[in-house]
């Protein structure tokens, strides 16, 4: 499947969950739109886009299992995350949720909201792997019925609890049981803000209507071929309320109480779909990522389909992750008889102990220079819970053979950096 | 809120699939050129490095920008380079592209390096500006009737938080034809009144007040260099010497500016927030703007928006004092670096093309005397007969019928009227005559807001002409001898909803 990327052929990328890569078909169907922009901008900017951005909605909107005015499109997750949480209003007392394992981007917007709302309370859910996901469902059920119910005021008198969670975490690459943990927000009466950067495109079946999440944002330049970058922003009927503007605020912005200007005409039918018009030009940007959405499903039911690509690549990545294991000597993260924190993404332990807590980015730069510039060979990295991991994705351009391949290269990388420390030491 | 709707074709009309399907992709010679080699001269000779239909005469360049087609060349190229190893693009290769990308601007505008920073687009850095400001109830923002929409709209947001705190919107009143003396004595006036208005507030904050302790509110004016509807420059200078003088924050739109306006020296002028597109007259590609933050206020700008990475904690900006704006705007979350970088390649054509003395001597001079040959066409005037605000960009009044101004005149363009001459416009723009001038209301009459290019000539004057001529008579013809009906309709409606201000706002039709 090699030919269908643009990799440098000496490169083995098993990173595809970092930055997504688009299919050269979607790369070339992106550059035939440029040329079609230039041609005429403003053709382009006035008319055409409009259309073309719904089509992209009404197709991502259905994939996910959600109502086309349900659902828009933003540059990324970390701005779809930052467009639901500031959009709330906070009040003295209310209390937003955050987990230890909550994207590190995401998480500086939940710190920054509480810099300038500095009265609201930050509650952080730990999470240490490895877990079972019972044992998730149940601690996170234990923290969410401690936290203590902000008592309505004068100044707030209907106080709020937000709570970010993820549906695949990061750093480990993580499925987490977050259906059954929306189930427990609603509950509780708490707002569900589910970060499922990783989900579209590696989540199969995906039914936003049925899990119910209060919002849901995924990187569609992450599982699904776009092009970088373009995100998809799920927010339902019942809380478009809350969403009063994306970010930018710009043109179609609707004031209450103030009509808008004459000068921006509706470009859209607008039958029940007004909450999404304002984020329809978020200013002049380059709009070929969005549009990309289609080329790049496209080129997935071409290969096969969903349960053809990700089959074969949750297959990979529990075969991949086990064989790593071995070669390195060490564990996968997720020791579960199903793999039920297993999609594309595998978490394996490295073979790098007792490195001292100021020497952890040192190990983790030079496990990046080597492995990246020198090896030519790549699988994110980082520390968790007292040790190192491995979180290499599978993609439909991989196969056993390079996981065999990164396995000898940690091994080389990993006993320099021991040397190097224990010289220091 | 009138709900209007547009003719843009259905969703189901438009097939992703087939709508490139005649489009040449093969490479044409203007993607790359000899820089060693003199250019061709200005005018249509240029067309070969641009990405245009051959049958399109682009008198907008000033909406949307375009790129030339060697940036784009390399644009392609260093988009290849990032596929080949996406890791290696996103953690080692692009960070010092953005640092020169940066810097070159920087050096462009007179100002220090790591005053400079790079986002998305002109919208998006005063949105971030103004979500960082920590408004207090009965602050005041401060705009003109010919803010931009989407700047406008974004003030109005900060005003409409359901409770304190909040700001206040004001608007200083600006109907062209007005000299530069004018429009900085309307500014000024407005300061005092509103100051004069508000008799128990101080507005004592200062941009560079760390500590806001016993002060009192602030005034921050958003202030056009070159206005979007109409297109012209502003006095923003003197401007901001009254913002100083005054008190009150400057918060520059320079969306125009960066390639159009020559001797920008933000070192000089110092205002205390500027920002502009790359991708409209620098030749970037979309979307690129510059967000210029002097060190002094650098401790207003919290965090990037989105918040990112590299947002440093308040205990961090408490010991250090430093809000990491560099560093900060780095990474916010994965995105299309090129545009960003584009600049580099856009400066390097620009150099080819003579410089922006060269290139600006000659769309400024076919700005002016072009503007006044299309007024002498239409029989009608240029909104700025002496230059003094004609750039790049000239506005000329259109030969439709003009709103009288005594007690009985009744409105010629009301909202209706106006989206019905905003379709009819689109239509024959695409449809018939392959051009699309900006049109816009403004003072009770229609105008044509035509941007010059370095592939610009005078016959492109003369084209736009000829066809808002048959446009026009079409527009009297068709819309305005039947409006009047919709006019009496529209009056009763005028009563419910705010209509004074359109009469001097510029209303951007097509």
């Amino acid at each position: 499947m090699h030919q269908f990327w643009s990799f440098d052929p000496k490169y083995i990328n098993l990173n595809h969950g970092a930055f997504g890569a688009p299919p050269t078909p979607v790369q070339r169907a992106s550059n035939v739109l440029s040329d079609q922009i230039e041609e005429s901008p403003d053709r382009f900017f006035r008319i055409d886009w409009y259309p073309m951005l719904d089509s992209v909605r009404e197709r991502l909107a259905k994939f996910i299992g959600a109502r086309k005015e349900e659902v828009v499109l933003v540059q990324n997750a970390t701005v779809a995350a930052s467009v639901v949480l500031r959009n709330f209003e906070w009040r003295d007392g209310d209390i937003l949720v955050g987990m230890s394992t909550t994207y590190r981007g995401v998480f500086k917007n939940i710190e920054h909201v509480r810099d300038t709302n500095p009265h609201i309370t930050l509650s952080d859910f730990h999470l240490g792997f490895p877990i079972t996901n019972a044992e998730i469902v149940k601690s996170f059920r234990e923290h969410i019925r401690a936290i203590p119910r902000p008592a309505a005021t004068s100044a707030n008198p209907d106080p709020k609890i937000v709570c970010v969670l993820d549906s695949i975490v990061s750093n480990p690459g993580i499925l987490l049981p977050w259906k059954e943990m929306v189930k427990i927000c609603q509950e509780e009466g708490i707002y569900s803000v589910v970060d499922a950067a990783h989900s579209i495109g590696q989540e199969m079946d995906l039914n936003l209507e049925e899990a119910q999440p209060d919002f849901w944002f995924s990187n569609c330049h992450k599982w699904l071929y776009a092009k970088r970058s373009c995100a998809v922003l799920y927010v339902p009927k019942r809380n478009q309320h809350i969403v009063k503007t994306g970010f930018p605020t710009s043109h179609q912005y609707s004031s209450p109480g103030q009509p808008l200007p004459a000068d921006w005409i509706k470009k859209t039918e607008t039958n029940g779909d007004e909450w999404a018009v304002p984020f329809s030009w978020p200013g002049t940007v380059d709009t070929t990522p969005y549009l990309s959405v289609n080329a790049a499903m496209d080129f997935r039911e071409w290969v096969g389909g969903e349960a053809v690509i990700n089959e074969y690549c949750q297959n990979l990545a529990r075969e991949g992750g086990k064989r790593l294991a071995e070669i390195l000597g060490t564990r996968v993260m997720d020791e579960s008889a199903t793999f039920e924190q297993t999609l594309n993404m595998t978490n394996v332990e490295l073979p790098l102990r007792d490195v001292p807590a100021d020497k952890i980015e040192f190990a983790n730069n030079v496990l990046r220079d080597r492995l990246l510039l020198e090896h030519k060979i790549y699988a994110a990295h980082f520390y968790h819970n007292g040790r190192f991991w491995t979180r290499p994705s599978a993609q439909i351009y991989n196969e056993l053979s390079d996981f065999e391949k990164m396995g000898a290269a940690f091994v080389k990388v990993c006993k320099e950096i021991e040397a190097t420390l224990k010289q220091d030491a | 809120m009138l709900l209007i709707r547009s003719t843009a074709p259905k969703s189901t009309d438009i097939d992703p699939a087939t709508i490139t399907a005649n489009i040449d992709t093969s490479e044409r010679d203007g993607f790359s050129y000899d820089p060693s080699s003199p250019p061709p001269a200005f005018g249509h000779d240029m067309l070969k490095y641009f990405g245009f239909d051959k049958e399109y005469v682009n008198v907008n360049h000033g909406s949307y920008g375009s790129l030339p087609l060697p940036v784009l060349a390399e644009c392609n190229k260093l988009t290849l380079l990032a596929e080949a190893n996406p890791d290696k693009w996103h953690r080692v290769t692009y960070m010092p592209l953005l640092v020169k990308a940066r810097e070159e601007v920087a050096t462009l505008i007179h100002a220090e390096h790591d005053e400079v920073v790079i986002v998305v687009n002109t919208t998006h850095g005063i949105n971030a500006i103004m979500r960082n400001i920590e408004w207090r109830e009965g602050d005041v923002i401060l705009n003109t009737t010919v803010t931009y929409g989407a700047v406008a709209r974004t003030a109005q947001y900060m005003a409409d938080r359901s409770e304190a705190p909040r700001p206040k919107v004001y608007t200083v009143e600006l109907t062209f034809p007005m000299t530069h003396a004018e429009i900085v004595a309307a500014f000024r006036a407005k300061i005092k009144e509103i100051k004069k208005n508000h008799p128990n507030t101080v507005f004592d904050i200062l941009p560079t007040d760390t500590k806001l302790e016993g002060k009192g509110n602030r005034i921050v004016a958003i202030i056009d260099s070159i206005s979007s509807n109409p297109g012209m420059y502003q006095p923003w200078k003197e401007m901001v010497k009254v913002c100083e003088e005054e008190g009150v924050w400057s918060l520059i739109d320079a969306a125009h500016s960066i390639g159009q306006e020559l001797n920008i020296d933000l070192g000089a002028t110092q205002p205390d927030f500027w920002v502009s597109n790359c991708h409209k007259w620098l030749f970037a590609k979309r979307g690129c703007a510059v967000v210029y933050v002097p060190k002094r206020n650098q401790h207003i700008i919290r965090s990037t928006m989105p918040t990112s990475h590299e947002y440093p904690s308040v205990e961090s900006v408490r010991e250090t004092s430093d809000t990491k704006f560099v560093l900060q705007h780095q990474w916010t979350g994965t995105m299309d670096f090129i545009p960003f970088l584009s600049v580099i390649a856009a400066l390097k054509f620009r150099k080819w093309l003579g410089g922006e003395d060269v290139i600006n001597g000659y769309t400024h001079k076919l700005a002016y005397e072009g503007g006044k040959h299309l007024a002498s066409i239409f029989g009608t005037e240029v909104m700025d007969p002496s230059g003094e605000a004609t750039l790049s960009m000239t506005n000329v009044r259109l030969p439709l019928p003009v709103e009288g101004t005594g007690p009985d005149a009744r409105p010629i363009y009301t909202k209706a009227v106006q989206a019905q001459i905003a379709r009819f416009l689109q239509q024959r723009f695409f449809e018939t005559w392959n051009t699309h001038p900006g049109v816009y209301v403004h003072s009770g009459a229609v105008w044509a807001r035509i941007s010059v290019q370095v592939w610009t000539e005078l016959a492109d004057f003369e084209y736009v002409g000829k066809a808002m001529i048959s446009i026009c008579k079409e527009i009297e013809e068709e819309i305005l001898a039947n409006a009047t009906e919709e006019n009496e309709i529209n009056e009763e409606k005028a009563s419910e909803e705010t209509v004074d201000s359109e009469k001097a706002t510029g209303c951007w039709i097509a």
